[in-house]
């Protein structure tokens, strides 16, 4: 019986601790809440004293920093307007430059291939541009052959920038044979500038 | 023929005059005879040379009371004299030589033959002409100097601003009384002028008067070709970019594109049975002959060859085509059956060969080069008797022949270095500038009357 008593004694001893501990940790809860509330006010205080000397700091970074950007902006253009016009010398020189055939032929000659294989390094370095090939004749034979000529003479140069890597749907041909002469004169030195083709840039 | 003969039952009596004047608010001219006497076969337009035939076609007489539109009076002989002329079977007479009196009428009894004798002609064509209002009416008689006797005789009705025509179909009528062949006279000729600094189509009458602009594209048109019966044309032309072959109705007025698939479409014949074209596309990636449709379905190839293949023209038959190619090295002459897809070369002669253009009567005419310069040559199509057309006159190129196969028309810069049109017998005599355009008149294309 004695044991008994001891036993529940203590069982109620023990629970009235946990009641107590536990009323005792709440309150402690509370206790910080209410200390933690008036906190951010402190703070705030602190920091308006703070801010004239850390702001001008930091505008006079981002000023600076801007500027900054701006000049490599300005570098940035002036390169890139430098690579522009660098390509347009290049395009102006593509289309300037034609090659020639000989007579009734539509085979590349070899001292043509240098201006064509400069062609195909344009068009690898600008891969979105297109071209238009315009194979020419001079005027001797009819213009229905030499329309057929003219179509021959500006497969042979898309043949060749093909074989250069040129993709061939960047490549498109149109013969104006006899009919688009560049020297208007009846003799050879006429005529040799006139069997020709001509590269147009599409863009 | 059948005009003729109604004309002649019907002749005399108001019904005739009926007839004429039902005639005339149509605006078309009508022939009628107004002598029995036939005329003989006087000139055989098949024999091999043929010695032209001295004419004079002195001024019109004016047989009315009052002489309105005395312009017409040389102005009709004129253009009759000039068809005498162009026909290469006349020589007409210099109206300088003439020594008749203005007394002299168109009848057989008013005319002093010895005047006309003495002078040289052997015929004589005398007409008188009448106009009330706008409407005009000739009568000519064409008489043997030598006899005197009438050997044709007409009374033609229309209107006067129709005398080109009038005098074109009465030439045409007296051209078949003497060789029972019509004449080419209301014929007319297609080609490619530049006096508008482009490239355009034009159609005028076979003397190279009556000029039409048939294109304005304001680019480069090429290649005319007029359709068997004479009524279609179609041409090359770069107005959207790149070539595309059209098809035009000259009597419905309408304008189709044929053929525009990418690359080449150019250089179109028709096949004598008017139903089909053969033309240069460039769709394998290389300039072969087609077959198409008239609405431009490819019916099938024709030539399969690693060099150029341009420039057909068809056999009468239409079962032949010549062409150009180059796959022997050099731009010459072939000719396909196409029966058996066998292929002949046909020119051998010269380093270019070019623009074959095959006759009705079975002749190719061709332009060809050996010394730099282009002349009109015309082969057999087994390749034996070449005769060369021109020779020392400037350049000669695109030849056709007129739709009857006896005249050949081809563009030659021998004047005053522009090309122009000329025509000439079938045997290259009697060569004569036909346009005097500004810039260039090239690539002929000999149409049909339309009937």
């Amino acid at each position: 019986m004695k044991r008994n008593l001891v036993v529940a004694t203590l069982v109620v001893f023990a629970f009235s601790s946990i009641f107590l501990l536990s009323s005792c940790a709440k309150k402690q809860v509370i206790t910080e809440e209410e200390m933690k509330a008036p906190a951010p006010e402190v703070a705030k205080v602190e920091e308006k004293a703070a801010v004239p000397a850390a702001k001008e700091k930091e505008m006079e970074q981002a000023k600076i920093e801007r500027l900054k950007e701006l000049e490599e902006a300005k570098k940035r253009e002036a390169a890139i307007d430098e690579e522009k016009a660098w390509m347009e010398r290049r395009a102006a020189k593509f289309e300037a430059e034609s090659i020639y055939f000989d007579f009734d032929k539509s085979f590349i000659k070899v001292e043509n291939r240098p201006v064509l294989q400069e062609k195909a390094a344009f068009l690898k370095d600008y891969p979105d541009m297109r071209v238009r090939i315009e194979g020419n004749c001079d005027e001797r034979g009819t213009n229905e052959y030499n329309l057929a000529l003219g179509d021959r003479r500006g497969s042979s140069s898309k043949n060749f920038l093909s074989s250069l890597g040129i993709a061939a749907d960047r490549i498109e041909t149109i013969s104006y044979g006899e009919e688009r002469p560049r020297a208007l004169g009846h003799n050879e030195a006429s005529w040799s500038q006139n069997r020709r083709d001509d590269f147009v840039l599409i863009r | 023929m059948k005009s003729i003969l109604v004309s002649k039952i019907l002749f005399s009596g108001r019904v005739i005059s009926q007839l004429l004047i039902g005639i005339l608010v149509l605006g078309i001219g009508i022939v009628f005879e107004t002598n029995d006497a036939k005329a003989k076969l006087y000139i055989d337009i098949t024999s091999p040379s043929m010695r032209r035939i001295s004419i004079a076609v002195p001024d019109f007489k004016y047989l009315g009371h009052k002489n309105e539109h005395p312009e017409l009076s040389s102005k009709l002989a004129g253009i009759i004299s000039n068809d005498f002329d162009l026909s290469g079977y006349f020589r007409p007479l210099d109206k300088g030589s003439f020594i008749e009196g203005p007394g002299a009428g168109i009848t057989r009894d008013s005319i002093n033959f010895k005047d006309w004798s003495v002078i040289g002609a052997e015929l004589l064509l005398k007409a008188g002409y009448e106009c009330i209002g706008q409407q005009l009416k000739v009568e000519a008689r064409l008489f043997e100097v030598f006899s005197g006797n009438q050997v044709y005789g007409k009374r033609i009705l229309g209107l006067v601003e129709q005398s080109r025509y009038l005098m074109h179909r009465l030439a045409n009528d007296i051209l078949f009384a003497l060789t029972r062949h019509p004449g080419p006279f209301l014929t007319k000729i297609a080609f490619v002028g530049t006096s508008t600094g482009q490239k355009e189509i034009y159609l005028a009458d076979y003397d190279g008067h009556n000029l039409k602009q048939m294109t304005s594209h304001h680019t480069i048109t090429l290649s005319p070709r007029c359709s068997p019966s004479g009524d279609r044309m179609i041409y090359t032309s770069f107005r959207d970019s790149g070539t595309v072959l059209f098809m035009h109705d000259m009597i419905k007025g309408w304008t189709k594109k044929i053929s525009d698939r990418k690359g080449l479409n150019i250089a179109a014949a028709w096949r004598p049975n008017g139903k089909e074209l053969a033309l240069t596309l460039t769709i394998s990636g290389n300039p072969d002959i087609y077959l198409i449709d008239i609405t431009g379905k490819i019916v099938k190839r024709l030539t399969k060859n690693w060099g150029i293949d341009v420039s057909p023209t068809f056999s009468p038959d239409g079962e032949k085509m010549a062409f150009v190619s180059n796959r022997s090295g050099s731009p010459q002459i072939y000719i396909l059956d196409l029966r058996n897809e066998r292929v002949e070369r046909l020119t051998f002669e010269g380093s270019y060969n070019t623009s074959p253009a095959w006759s009705k009567l079975d002749r190719i005419a061709f332009a060809g080069s050996s010394d730099g310069r282009f002349d009109i040559y015309t082969i057999s199509p087994d390749g034996r008797d070449l005769r060369r057309i021109t020779q020392d006159q400037g350049n000669n190129e695109d030849p056709c022949w007129s739709p009857d196969g006896r005249y050949l028309a081809f563009c030659s810069n021998r004047t005053d270095g522009n090309y122009h049109i000329f025509i000439s017998n079938a045997n290259g005599e009697n060569q004569r500038q036909i346009t005097f355009f500004a810039g260039d008149q090239l690539s002929p294309s000999w149409a049909q009357q339309v009937k």
